[in-house]
């Protein structure tokens, strides 16, 4: 009886240790014999090096960590909105690749004599991708709807300077402000035009077009999956010509990593990379490299150290100069971004006309930073390692949010500061109380943050002084009546090499007057399939992106549509 | 029992009130709304001009005020419509005067994750029963012991890595599987066959991530329920008249073990909607999970209640379904309960 007993569970156990393994190994192995043309496999076969005329057709499929809230960019706001919607909606104008302003829609514009009147002449015969004519009705009708009181749009502001818009005849549009404003071009390159005869009747804050829009630009939306895809094919009616590439396919993969296993795949053709990815990743896998070229361009933003001016003792430019003296900007771009950035000397971006070519970044200097802090009162009288006035020893807390480069920033600076005797502590905080209890409040010492590099030069929000109540941006409470005066005068000149002396001017105050320690910007990284042809590299100031419409794809390397993952 | 029923029901009501008050309270408590993000820290979005979407959004008001205003929409079981993206219906899909179908966000979002909630949930039953039997029967013998340590070996790896490995050996070292997604490509011009083996080869990799974790409970569960039982005086007095040990294990055994696991189910019903983030997140998969903690970056407030309360009326309902189903199931309770 126990002998049979026993074998019995023999057999059960047998049985079920089976199940538990085909249970668990089955899918895994059905999907193993199925699919036997590896996609990878055959790719790694194709010589990438070849080299091809200009051709048609193609699909580019790239993948971004974000979906779209709808098209229409002065509502959705994000940033792969506007990728996407970029695409598909003209400006008047648009930055060229070296970041000058050029004629989109329009062929020409000007400018009144007394500055205050821009009038823009549209190119003529253009039409939306449904066949209608585009014309300054259009343009009116946009401007309309972003100053509209009802409108949910962050960005109506500059717009409502304009006291008259009008527009006389099918191709001309002409603006007029109460005072010359010269950011006013830069804000026409930046407002999407949309179609009056589709959105007349419409809500724009709900309308179903934001999800099924009708633009002018080279493409138009096949298909938007939500969660997963959008898809842009070509727009027969493109008023810039017609782009090379067929479509373009954006997927949404929220994780970098799991981006980059596609990549490697190869079932994307393009991503973002981060730093790791690009410096330390790409060298070691030689197999990568064959396929996928790496292109780097200088990125639209920088970070910096921002003193709260309101606060003893970063009144005193001394006590300013001495610290940013005492950060080695090299080893912050070398160790945070992996040497993938630069240092900058002022808020523009290097190489475009406003940036002043004059003004190098304070050197890693730590001793003639302790001279400065000498003159400004503060040395170590106590002996304890840290520099004290009056009794108090020299110590504060550097503010940041939960960003991992901010976070190892501020830990080297809080090193280097060490070293000249200083004591820093670090804080890091979620953005949402990062702002509202430590921000709008003014209750720090000291931030580490990012501003953009702007491509207007106007920059008067952030460091004129009027605009230094809650929620302003100009948050560290920076007053020099000199920068005043430049900002309202570089506000008021609409000529480009008139302007431009103004903001060398203002850079070379703002350095000296150091403010802000300018730390580093860091590249923008982009890993593309090399069967993607035609992209500038080195890449000019606007970035690889600048001619996308000139990208191909030779029909040799072209993906087969219906076997893609 | 019906008496019972309609009471419970009824008590779900101020329940749910009261859990929507809380929510609604504890949401409000956190620093920021839509128009603090981040992003929105941009020199060319004015403070007037968020200030105007403040309003516009009923921000300004005081979250009591608010709270009514919400309360008021759900009398009419009108979930609202999201901040963050462009209006779109929290729950349902919205047709508007041109005949334009605007689908709703948990619309969207739920069926995929039920689908591989309860696909996962499938896996975890069909491997973690007969592993807990076999644990049991082998009480404390290598079999039990290598068990334990694979349940939990599965419990304790963390589920990110473990699905990058997976990803990176059937995805892109041989190609087995899709890497990331729900479909592929060229999803639309496949036959259904295609489309669902398609589909299918997709769900794969997810579902066993969100498995393999479930796995150790339930098993454990089953392994100690079995051992309990099989110690009891009624499965002495079966193998005694002489019953088949076949017979005693699955007829009787078995079948007094699984019950606590009704529970178990019943309380995993709100959790049959909640997806993961991480595994959602690196599989691009754009369930639930992902749509509430974007909801929640972005301060979207109608999407964090819609999913609040859709998930607080589930887990009630799973609870007594659970109570129902459990006093159907075992007549010692049955009679407590009518008593």
């Amino acid at each position: 009886m126990m002998q049979i007993k026993h074998n019995q569970y023999q057999l059960i156990k047998l049985a079920l240790s089976k199940l538990v393994f085909i249970a668990l190994f089955t899918p895994l192995m059905i999907t193993a014999c199925s699919d036997s043309s590896s996609s990878n496999q055959i790719n790694n076969k194709i010589d990438y090096t070849k080299s091809y005329p200009p051709s048609n057709g193609g699909t580019l499929i790239d993948a971004m960590t974000g979906e779209p809230s709808g098209l229409i960019a002065m509502i959705a706001g994000e940033s792969a909105a506007s990728a996407i919607a970029g695409n598909i909606f003209n400006s008047l104008l648009r930055y060229d690749k070296n970041l000058e302003l050029t004629g989109e829609l329009v062929d020409t514009w000007d400018v009144s004599k007394d500055q205050k009147t821009i009038t823009f002449h549209l190119k003529p015969n253009l039409k939306w991708a449904d066949n209608q004519p585009l014309t300054s009705d259009d343009v009116l009708f946009t401007w309309q709807k972003v100053t509209d009181e009802k409108t949910r749009t962050p960005y109506g502001s500059d717009f409502k300077l304009v006291m008259k818009a009008e527009a006389p005849d099918a191709n001309t549009f002409r603006v007029t402000y109460a005072a010359p404003y010269a950011p006013a071009l830069d804000t026409w390159a930046g407002l999407h035009i949309l179609p009056k005869h589709l959105l007349k009747d419409q809500d724009i804050n709900t309308t179903a077009f934001a999800r099924n829009p009708v633009g002018s630009h080279y493409y138009k939306l096949e298909k938007w999956k939500n969660g997963q895809f959008l898809k842009l094919t070509r727009n027969e009616n493109a008023t810039q010509g017609q782009a090379k590439i067929d479509n373009l396919l954006s997927r949404i993969i929220p994780d970098k990593a799991a981006q980059f296993l596609e990549l490697s795949a190869d079932n994307i053709d393009s991503m973002g990379l981060n730093p790791i990815q690009y410096a330390r990743i790409f060298p070691a896998r030689p197999d990568l490299n064959k396929n996928i070229a790496l292109y780097k361009e200088l990125g639209n933003s920088y970070t910096y150290l921002g003193f709260n001016l309101k606060r003893k003792p970063f009144d005193d430019v001394r006590v300013r100069q001495a610290i940013n003296y005492a950060i080695n900007k090299q080893e912050i771009i070398d160790g945070v971004l992996l040497g993938l950035g630069e240092p900058v000397a002022s808020p523009y971006k290097p190489g475009t006309r406003w940036s002043n070519p004059e003004l190098k970044p304070y050197p890693y200097d730590p001793n003639k930073a302790k001279a400065l802090l000498k003159a400004a009162g503060y040395e170590d009288h106590d002996g304890d390692g840290i520099l004290d006035k009056d009794g108090k020893p020299f110590t504060f807390e550097i503010l940041t949010n939960q960003n991992k480069e901010r976070e190892m920033t501020g830990v080297l600076i809080q090193r280097r500061l060490n070293d000249i005797g200083i004591k820093a502590n670090i804080r890091v905080l979620e953005w949402a109380s990062f702002l509202g209890r430590f921000i709008k409040p003014k209750e720090f010492d000291v931030v580490v943050l990012g501003w953009s590099l702007s491509l207007d030069p106007d920059q008067y929000s952030i460091w004129h002084s009027s605009q230094q109540a809650p929620g302003q941006f100009n948050f560290i409470s920076y007053s020099n009546p000199r920068v005043d005066k430049l900002l309202e005068a570089g506000r008021l000149e609409l000529n480009p090499d008139k302007r431009m002396k103004i903001y060398h001017e203002f850079s070379k105050i703002l350095l000296e007057d150091s403010p802000i320690v300018f730390l580093s910007a860091g590249y923008g990284l982009t890993a593309i399939h090399k069967r993607v042809r035609g992209i500038s590299n080195p890449a000019p100031p606007a970035g690889i992106g600048h001619n996308t419409y000139e990208w191909y794809i030779p029909s040799a390397y072209a993906r087969n549509e219906m076997s893609e993952h | 029992m019906l008496k019972y029923l309609v009471k419970r029901i009824f008590w779900m009501v101020p329940l749910l009130i009261g859990i929507s008050l809380i929510s609604f309270f504890i949401m409000h408590l956190a620093p920021g709304d839509i128009t603090t993000s981040e992003a929105s820290f941009n020199p060319k979005a004015s403070e007037e001009s968020r200030q105007k979407l403040r309003e516009l959004y009923s921000l300004d008001k005081p979250v009591i005020v608010q709270y009514g205003l919400w309360v008021k929409r759900m009398a009419t079981l009108d979930f609202g419509t999201s901040f963050a993206s462009h209006q779109r219906p929290v729950f349902w899909q919205t047709k508007d005067k041109d005949g334009n179908v605007t689908l709703g966000m948990i619309q969207e979002a739920l069926p995929i994750t039920l689908l591989i909630n309860v696909l996962s949930l499938a896996l975890i039953i069909s491997v973690a029963l007969p592993l807990g039997v076999v644990s049991a029967l082998n009480q404390n013998q290598l079999t039990d012991r290598s068990i334990t340590l694979f349940v939990f070996i599965g419990f304790a790896i963390p589920g990110f890595w473990l699905a990058l490995m997976l990803m990176y050996w059937t995805g892109v070292q041989h190609a087995w599987l899709p890497i990331s997604g729900l479909q592929s490509i060229g999803h639309e011009n496949m036959n259904w066959l295609a489309q669902t083996t398609d589909t299918l080869k997709h769900l794969v990799l997810p579902v066993f991530i969100s498995g393999i974790t479930g796995l150790a409970g339930i098993s454990l569960f089953v392994r100690n329920g079995m051992l309990e039982v099989l110690h009891q005086d009624y499965i002495t007095t079966a193998r005694s008249k002489g019953l088949s040990e076949n017979r005693v294990i699955y007829g009787h055994a078995l079948r007094n073990a699984l019950l606590p696991l009704i529970t178990i189910f019943g309380l995993s019903i709100p959790g049959l909607i909640g997806g993961s983030v991480i595994a959602e997140s690196i599989f691009a998969i754009p369930g639930m999970g992902k749509l509430f903690y974007d909801a929640v970056l972005m301060r979207d407030f109608p999407v964090i209640m819609g999913i609040l309360t859709i998930g607080a009326v589930l887990t009630l309902i799973g609870n007594l379904l659970a109570d129902v189903a459990y006093a159907w199931a075992d007549p010692r309770v049955r009679r407590g309960v009518v008593q």
